[in-house]
């Protein structure tokens, strides 16, 4: 409508600009209108670039990844686009947590369950002409394991896994050196994707990111770092799983830009740029909720809630009665309340209340200050008359907080901190601002409390963080029991009710040590327009079924 | 004996090799600082890249191993100086690009920012530092102090997200070129500030000077054309400053890319140190000091042709 009226005002504006050209009586005027008409005509070239008949959607990421290429890089972020552009050998069902076919029409796990195989659907062609098959499969595997690729996530998800093997042109066989129960949710994941081998060879590890070629229901248009990313609708897209609502994406075209600043985000949406947004800040999610312009979809996303992880190497939280009354020392509903809005739960344990293996029965108990007091001064630590800090012998009660810049840990680090110097302790807060000197302050050791989580369905992700052995064991807390526990669970691939009840033993072992202060289960709050309908999200709470969206005319 | 323009020719000479070796050692310390500095501070660029994953302690090893992470560090900087004469940047920790990829698709967002920033500011700034030395308009000068101020003071975090919200609240819906001209006016805006205050102080001395009094003598009204006839002079002073306001818009930048999501070299900084990227940082930070090193001996060569009292003294 704009577009038109401005097309025709410019249209008798070059008609006048003709004649003034011809007669050129005035050469100011003339100026002047030229310039008038270039300024025209580039609001009608802006208007050019938005046809009436695609159908389009702007989304905004909110982190700018370096590296996408799912097979080698690690962020949740990619997955947000790169999900729709790949297909996966299985997909998992957000509401039941089952997993239902994908690529594989059917699949079997041996009795030792050291071999996998999988039936391969023979229908399926990747962007780029190359047909899917088994061999496919395998070169994806090898691309992903080669280690001159240096894989920051999707190796790892592999597992005890030893080889891959074509037994037909449409079956495979994954070998395994252990069982290993959570290989079914790695191949549900686009980290794990399928890949046209042709592009993965044709262009090797540096460049495939842009140039990704999956066999999914969008088609990987071209990636500008730190500017765009576009994808175009497959238009022969027609092996959809059970879990997409539509046979086949009703968009042409996506363009997802990236809103690092949360500040601009909610700005973004409502000034148009973007029809869908992560990551509002909870004050703005309450601002655009009461608006009829906008929806807020609360997204819980399952893994480990944000906490405090203690320090039990080195006093005073190396005393477990110490770590306890720090537990109930700190009101957490409070502090979710405060920093987080009414959006995001208060988090029970080491998983997420919606994650597989939350342990209901072993939640971590509410504040309760006289009893952490009464907890303190059993541990030895008493409070001096007329002195706010708890001594024991000669040493003040100190604790240093170290909490990374991310996810609202500092807001929470603050009022924890406040919370531990009410009950007689002294404590420093340091934010890292960022993974590396996180890491780096855990190496040196010189902390009482550290904010660590991760993101993930399969609970298998706690084995990093409390196995004595693990990456992550920042706690530095080491039982053979915990760690037989985790190994056990992650063997555990026969019956899921035996896997559930060794999780939540594990819960139960990490309250009972208070190896952890939990403070909120994360939730994404994502913000969309009117017009955008059937957004839905993978069971990975981050990943958008683009191919279900739609857009109200 | 030596004719005097040869001898004026061989002291440009030894002048321009002095300024190219300082340049270069110049150069050469910001790169060795932010190599150190980035492996003191920064952290073990081997757990930031895996972060993420779910990894164990023999992987994190083996990559460490192949990005020759586990050499004593004497060993890696002599290696990083090696490359880096031959022209060889690296790749990316995290995405595998060479870094000189990286550096050419960034530099050419960075620059149009800073290009279209700067092309506001330097009209802006000469307005304001002149009508704040306007005597004889109150109200005027107090408004001009009080922007050029708030130009200097506000950071650029602020302004941004004030002047997206307006034009989001304005325009709603969509607003075209919003990713270019706003963060332009932003950063143009909050370069200005120095710009006015050095036309202002040129100003203020160039006022006070003799030919000013002899222009009066000879009849010269007060008003705006003595302040034109003052500001000739005055703008040099400020001219010169572009090279530290290269320096400035660059630092600006890094804001501002993040704030309108723009990309560039400044985001694209900060993003790889927070990651440990060390190669990438290490690029931007070579380029930047390149450039810094280069407009400043740009600024000192057009300072040696325009004034003669500057040549001899090297």
């Amino acid at each position: 409508m704009i577009c038109r009226a401005l097309g025709d005002i410019s249209f008798s504006y070059l008609l006048s600009l003709h004649g003034k050209m011809q007669l050129l009586r005035r050469p100011g005027t003339w100026r002047w209108s030229l310039g008038g008409a270039a300024l025209l005509l580039g609001l009608l070239s802006g208007c050019a670039a938005d046809p009436g008949a695609e159908r389009e959607l702007n989304y905004g990421l909110t982190l700018a990844p370096t590296g996408i290429d799912p097979h080698i890089n690690a962020s949740v972020e990619l997955g947000i686009p790169l999900s729709s552009v790949y297909d996966t050998l299985i997909f998992q069902d957000p509401d039941t947590g089952e997993f239902v076919p994908g690529l594989a029409v059917e699949w079997s796990i041996s009795a030792d369950g050291l071999s996998y195989t999988f039936i391969l659907r023979e229908d399926v062609v990747f962007h780029d002409g190359t047909n899917f098959d088994a061999a496919a499969v395998v070169a994806n595997i090898d691309y992903v394991r080669d280690p001159d690729h240096r894989s920051q996530k999707a190796a790892a998800m592999l597992g005890p896994l030893d080889k891959v093997e074509v037994l037909s042109p449409n079956v495979v066989e994954f070998r395994l050196d252990r069982p290993y129960a959570p290989l079914l949710d790695s191949l549900s994941q686009v980290y794990l994707g399928m890949a046209s081998p042709s592009a993965l060879e044709k262009w090797g590890p540096a460049e495939y990111q842009f140039h990704q070629v999956g066999t999914g229901p969008f088609r990987f248009v071209e990636y500008l770092p730190n500017d765009r990313l576009v994808l175009e609708r497959n238009p022969d897209y027609a092996w959809a799983p059970e879990i997409y609502r539509r046979d086949s994406p009703a968009i042409d075209r996506i363009t997802f830009r990236f809103y690092e600043d949360p500040a601009t985000r909610a700005l973004a949406l409502e000034g148009g740029q973007v029809d869908i947004i992560g990551e509002l800040p909870h004050l703005e999610a309450d601002r655009l909720a009461k608006s009829s312009d906008f929806n807020i979809d609360p997204v819980p996303i399952p893994g480990q809630p944000l906490q405090l992880i203690f320090n039990t190497a080195r006093a005073p939280t190396d005393d477990v009665t110490v770590r306890q009354a720090l537990v109930l020392g700190v009101d957490r509903s409070r502090i979710v309340e405060t920093v987080f809005g009414g959006y995001s739960p208060v988090a029970a344990g080491p998983l997420s209340a919606n994650s597989f293996g939350f342990a209901a029965d072993s939640a971590f108990p509410e504040f309760d200050p006289e009893f952490a007091s009464e907890l303190l001064e059993r541990a030895g630590w008493t409070l001096p008359d007329g002195s706010d800090v708890r001594r024991m012998g000669d040493a003040d009660l100190q604790l240093a907080l170290v909490v990374p810049p991310w996810g609202s840990n500092p807001e929470v680090g603050q009022l924890v901190a406040s919370a531990w110097e009410q009950l007689g302790a002294r404590v420093t807060l340091t934010v890292a601002p960022g993974f590396g000197p996180l890491n780096e302050a855990r190496a040196q050791g010189e902390y009482s409390a550290i904010g660590m989580n991760s993101f993930g369905t399969d609970p298998d992700l706690l084995r990093p963080f409390y196995d004595s052995e693990g990456f992550f064991n920042w706690s530095d807390y080491r039982d053979p029991e915990l760690d037989a526990l985790l190994d056990a669970a992650a063997e555990s691939f026969t019956s899921l009710d035996r896997r559930e009840q060794l999780y939540q033993d594990f819960a139960a072992q990490v309250r009972d040590q208070w190896l952890i202060l939990p403070v909120r289960d994360y939730v994404n709050l994502v913000g969309s327009s009117q017009k955008v309908e059937g957004l839905r999200f993978s069971a990975q709470g981050w990943f958008p079924y683009l191919n279900d969206l739609e857009l109200r005319p | 004996m030596v004719p005097l323009s040869e001898r004026s020719r061989i002291t440009a000479l030894v002048a321009l090799a002095r300024r190219l070796g300082a340049g270069l050692v110049t150069a050469l310390a910001a790169v060795s600082l932010t190599f150190f500095a980035l492996r003191l501070a920064a952290g073990d660029p081997v757990a930031s890249l895996l972060s993420q994953g779910l990894t164990t302690p023999a992987q994190a090893e083996a990559i460490r191993r192949s990005l020759g992470y586990d050499l004593p560090l004497l060993q890696q900087y002599l290696h990083f100086l090696t490359n880096l004469t031959r022209g060889d940047l690296g790749v990316s920790l995290y995405s595998g690009q060479p870094v000189a990829a990286i550096l050419s698709s960034q530099l050419a967002s960075t620059l149009q920012l800073a290009t279209l920033s700067l092309v506001f500011a330097l009209p802006l700034g000469i307005l304001l530092g002149s009508i704040s030395s306007w005597k004889t308009r109150p109200t005027a000068r107090r408004i001009a102090t009080t922007l050029s101020g708030l130009a200097t003071s506000l950071p650029v975090a602020t302004t941004g997200v004030i002047s997206l919200l307006i034009v989001s609240l304005l325009a709603r819906g969509r607003v075209r070129g919003i990713q270019l001209w706003l963060p332009a006016l932003v950063l143009g805006f909050a370069a200005a500030g120095p710009f006015a205050r050095a036309v202002h102080s040129g100003l203020e001395s160039s006022l006070s000077s003799p030919f000013i009094l002899a222009a009066k003598a000879r009849g010269l009204r007060r008003g705006r054309r003595i302040y034109w006839h003052a500001l000739r002079p005055a703008l040099p002073a400020a001219i010169a400053l572009i090279s530290l306001e290269a320096a400035f818009l660059f630092a600006g930048t890094v804001v501002t890319e993040t704030v309108f999501s723009r990309p560039g070299l400044g985001r694209t900084l900060v993003r790889s140190i927070l990651q440990a990227d060390f190669p990438v940082a290490q690029g931007i930070v070579a380029l930047a000091a390149l450039i810094y090193v280069g407009s400043q001996m740009l600024a000192d060569g057009l300072g040696w042709v325009l004034d003669p009292r500057l040549r001899g003294s090297g």
